[in-house]
This record gives structure tokens, sequence and C-alpha cells, in this order.
């Protein structure tokens, strides 16, 4: 191996770059953990922990320069750091077998922190009793939905994403009979209705010639939502259909008919459709007698696939969750009074590796310990005898 | 034993990539149709009366999910009150749910399309006979007219001692034609979209139709 190899294997094998990575996660979780005032909790997810560097937008450019090496770097090197050390320091013997154990439960920790941060989906599913879905909806995420509803059973839909809203794209999609024009995006507003005296929106079509698009700043805050508003044309190969507001805020989709087909648009909370439904049968929610004190909030559902192999009845409640189609649905908001219940719904194929990895850290601290209490109980009794 | 050092960050770079691409796809499905709604927020058709009369108020909130159910479902929507009216419908054609907006529905299907007629009424002239004559014209992508124009192209239909003003929209394959009727201190919206054809076919059946139209009894 020459000098360099060495050197190289070398700085990834060394505790002092375990040191360092530790510290700098102590860091990056302190600065984080105050930054949620400015940012709050999703966004310092994203900027500190889901990201391979710490990002600092220069002011009054569009650039950013990284400042910080973000969760997944030092994650990542940490991984790796963790793994090198195993092949080239640690020598395998049944006495470290515990230490082995633990450490491989580590590296299965950090691993699966890594794939839930990828492929990990969280959304919400709100039923009335006796009300069905197919489909959960994002907590923050909103799409523009093109519904063609010409069909008495089902509706064809083309979902844009708020990303492709933010860069003001032409989404020419090969679903729609037109292009759809994002003219005006703004990621946080509000709509207010116009005064009876002032003018209409020049060229804007249906409510939104009434109704007036104020663009708001955008907010962190935990108990606030942003609320997109946009601004749409549809175009035609003969010509425009016309512009449309379109936002969240107007409660419901707005509708335009071209070449015999009835056409929606509407901005609504992106959605996730499954191949089974749950029906909301009933909820309970139990108080401790003669106070408010809640004692038990469970939801009683029905699933059912598409496929018809599956038909069943539920409980859901606090520390129940089902799981069911690779999804995860928590209890997570309850309204007995209006008969409502909400659902997290979780999406993560790699759920099981955090028990799987505690388990073997469990083991493997139980079984070195255990070790080092029988030597040292076997030394005190030598020593009496 | 570098390419092996150099597979995991080039992994995860490209793990990261993918994921950062699908937050941008556009994408299309098949999906059942969404239940109407079962009830809607009121205060803004008090006061605001320029909002369409099909339309639900504009409640700036948006929400997202985590909110509770809308605290105003229990709130009655203050649709039209008065004396109601009743009407006979023909045979082919499907009723369909009423929701709190609609006091009758109708689905009328024919080359292999379908026609929504929907029956409406609010208190008082809901903003205008112009101003909803516009609206309807927007529905099928026409541009909006002055008032004398819009109100020129309307034509009166008698009914005992009801009178209709009938309109008949045509545009980019699509048609509507509706009736506005005032009755009682309320109005109400006849009002038949579709696809251009069909709706064209059905208009001398809707006709007959708005003559069965009574005070209920």
């Amino acid at each position: 191996m020459n000098a360099a190899l060495r050197q190289f294997r070398n700085f990834f094998v060394s505790l002092q770059l375990t040191v360092v990575l530790l510290i700098m996660s102590l860091v990056l979780v302190f600065v984080a953990t105050l930054d949620q005032v400015n940012l709050g909790i999703w966004a310092v997810q994203e900027k500190y922990f889901r990201s391979l560097f710490v990002l600092w937008p220069v002011p009054n450019t569009s650039f950013a320069i990284p400042v910080f090496p973000g969760g997944y770097l030092v994650g990542g090197f940490l991984l790796v750091n963790l793994i090198a050390a195993h092949v080239y320091r640690f020598r395998l013997s049944w006495k470290k077998t515990g230490i082995l154990l633990a450490h491989t439960g580590l590296i299965l920790l950090l691993v699966g922190e890594l794939l839930s941060g990828l492929m990990q989906k969280d959304s919400s599913m709100q039923l009335q009793e006796g009300e069905t879905k197919k489909y959960s909806e994002s907590f923050r995420e909103y799409e523009l939905a093109v519904l063609d509803k010409t069909n008495a059973d089902y509706d064809d839909v083309v979902a844009i994403p708020e990303a492709v809203l933010a860069d003001k794209a032409v989404v020419q999609h090969p679903k729609l009979p037109f292009q759809v024009r994002i003219k005006e995006y703004f990621p946080n507003s509000t709509v207010q209705m116009r005064d009876a005296n002032s003018p209409s929106t020049p060229g804007v079509t249906g409510i939104g010639a009434r109704v007036a698009l104020i663009p708001l700043p955008v907010t962190s805050k935990p108990d606030e939502t942003n609320v997109p508003g946009t601004y749409v044309e549809l175009v035609a190969p003969d010509g425009t259909l016309g512009t449309w507001l379109v936002s969240p805020a107007l409660g419901m989709p707005q509708s335009v008919n071209y070449q015999g087909r009835a056409w929606e648009i509407s901005l609504r909370l992106k959605r996730y459709y499954q191949p089974f439904s749950l029906s909301l049968l009933k909820v309970t929610n139990d108080v401790y007698p003669g106070t408010d004190i809640p004692k038990n909030f469970a939801s009683r559902v029905r699933v059912r696939d598409d496929a018809g192999h599956n038909d069943r009845e539920v409980n859901i409640f606090m520390n129940n969750p089902l799981r069911f189609g690779g999804m995860t649905f928590y209890q997570y908001q309850m309204n007995a009074a209006q008969h409502m219940s909400v659902f997290e719904v979780v999406r993560n194929p790699s759920w099981i590796l955090p028990y799987i990895a505690c388990g073997m850290m469990g083991a493997g601290l139980l079984f070195q310990f255990g070790l080092s209490l029988a030597g040292f109980i076997g030394k005190r009794s030598k020593a009496k005898s | 034993m570098t390419s092996r050092r150099l597979a995991t960050p080039a992994l995860l770079v490209s793990l990261l990539l993918v994921a950062g691409c699908r937050d941008r796809e556009v994408t299309a499905y098949r999906a059942p149709k969404d239940p109407p709604p079962v009830a809607m927020p009121a205060a803004a058709l008090e006061g605001t009366n320029n909002l369409p009369s099909d339309h639900p108020p504009i409640d700036a909130g948006g929400g997202g999910p985590a909110a509770p159910a809308p605290a105003m479902a229990n709130t009655p929507v203050p649709t039209a009150g008065g004396t109601g009216l009743a009407w006979t419908a023909p045979a082919e054609w499907t009723a369909k749910a009423l929701s709190a907006m609609r006091k009758g529905s109708f689905s009328v299907k024919g080359d292999g399309g379908e026609a929504d007629l929907s029956i409406t009424a609010f208190p008082g002239n809901t903003g205008g006979l112009e101003a909803n004559l516009n609206r309807w014209r927007g529905q099928v992508g026409l541009p909006a007219q002055s008032p004398a124009e819009v109100t020129a192209a309307t034509e009166k239909i008698d009914s005992g001692n009801l009178q209709f003003l009938l309109v008949d929209y045509g545009n980019h394959g699509s048609r509507l034609v509706g009736a506005i009727l005032p009755y009682d201190g309320n109005t109400w919206f006849f009002k038949l979209l579709g696809p251009d054809a069909l709706v064209a076919r059905t208009k001398p059946a809707f006709l007959d139709f708005l003559r069965t139209v009574k005070p209920a009894k």
C-alpha cells in the first residue's frame, strides 16, 4: 500500500475523526435548536440535518455558500469512520462480541435515519364518521390539480407540484389538451373580496375577477401555515381559455369546459392515493369519570383493499397504530363532538430498522457489561477464598 | 480500494438527487370522485353580495389538515328562505345527491357525455343579473360583456305567474343553458352545463322542464 493510500485509510479509521465528528454533531444540534426560533422545526430539519452542507444565502444575491457540514455529511462520515474502524482496527473475539453488536446497532441506526430521511413521507387523513377515503394529504405541500370531471364514475387527475409552480413553468402534459402556464405564484398569500367599486382584475376569468390575491411573507411559525396562491392560464392550440386565480382559500375548484369535456382546476394539499380505502365507523373519546381528562381516544375503522383480499375492522388508538399496505396510521387528532378523527399517515419502508438497531445495541451492552460483571465477581470470589 | 471508498459518497449523492427530483414530478392518475361537500361555511353569502351565487364563501385561513374540523360545519347556510318551488323532471334524467347549495341536481347523459343540471336559490338579487350572467359566460370561457350587451341577449319565458330569463352560451364545444327566476324575495338559478351537442339537444326538454316549475304547496 502506498503512503497516500495509507494516509487516506488512517484518516478514516482514526479516533480523532470520530471525536471531531461528534463535536460537529453537537454544534449542529445546538445551532439548529436556536435557529428553530427563526425557521420553525420543518425548515430547520431540511437546512441542518437533511442536507450535505448548511448553506448561507449571500444577501442580495441568489447564491448560497456552504458554511458548515450538514447532517448527511457528518452522519455519512461517522458511518464510514465506524465501518472503517471495524474493518481495520477491531479483531474478532468472543469477548468483544458485545461491542461489535452495539456498534453494528449504531451503524444500522445511522443507515435507518438516512433511509427515513430519503424515503419517509408523512401525511394526514381526516375523516368524518361514515366517510371513506382512498387518499391522505400532505401537511404542508400543495399541488395544482387539473381534473377531467367528464366521466361520471371517476376523475382523471394531472397533479403539478408546488416546486414547478414556483418556477412559473409552462406545463405541457400528454393527458391535457391545453398548456398550463403559471403566470404568478406566491408561496404564502390570502384572498380578499374586492370592494363593490374597485375594478376587477383584467384578464382574469371566474371568481378571480372579484377577488384580490394578496402575497404574504412566508411564515415558519408552527401554528401557522403557508397558503400558496397562483394565477394560471390555460392555452389550447386554438387560443387561450382564460386566466384563473387559484388558491386553496377559495374553498372550491374553478371549472372550465373545453371540447365538450368538463375541467376543474384547484390548488389543494398534495394527495397520496392508496390502493385501499379507510372508512371511519366510530370515534370514542372516554374521559375519567367526573373530569374532562381524556382517558382513551380510539377510532374504529374499516380497511378495504381494491383487490378484495382484505376487508376488516380495526381499532386505532394511542400507541396502537394500524399498519397496512406499507403505511402506518397513528391516531393524531380527534373531535368527538363533531364525530371527526385525524390520522397521521407515515410511509417509511425502513421503520423497523431503529427497533432492530436498539435491540442490537441493548443486547450488545448487556452482554459486554454482563461479561465485566461476571469477571469482577469471579475475581472477588477468588480473592476471598 | 479507492473506488470502494468513493462508492459510498457517490451512492449517497445519487440517492439525494433522486429524492430531490421526485418532488418536481408532474403526475397523472385516475381517482374516484370526491363526495360533494357536506356543509359549507356561511358568513360570506351575507353582506358580500358580489360573490357568485353558487360559490362558497372565501376563507382566508385555508388551513392544513392539522386544523380541526371546521367549526362552521354546524352553522346553517343562508340559502333561500321563504316559500319553495317544485318541479317534475323527465324520467331519463338521473337525480343526484343534493348539497347544502343545491335545491335540485340532475345528471343528463347522452352521446357518451354528461351534462349537469343544478338548481340553486339565494336571498336577494345575489349581486345583480349582469354579474351573474357574466359569471355564467366565464364558465364556458366567454369574455364578460357590458350590462347592456349581456341583458340584451336574454329571452323571457313565461310560465303561469313565473317569468324566467333564459340565456344560451356556447363556446369551445361546451354549452350552458340557464334560467334565472326572481321569486318571493329570492333568486333561483337553473343551470344546464355540458358538451355542446348534448346540451343543445336537451334544450327543448329543459324548457319543458322549466314550465313544470310551480310554487311548492
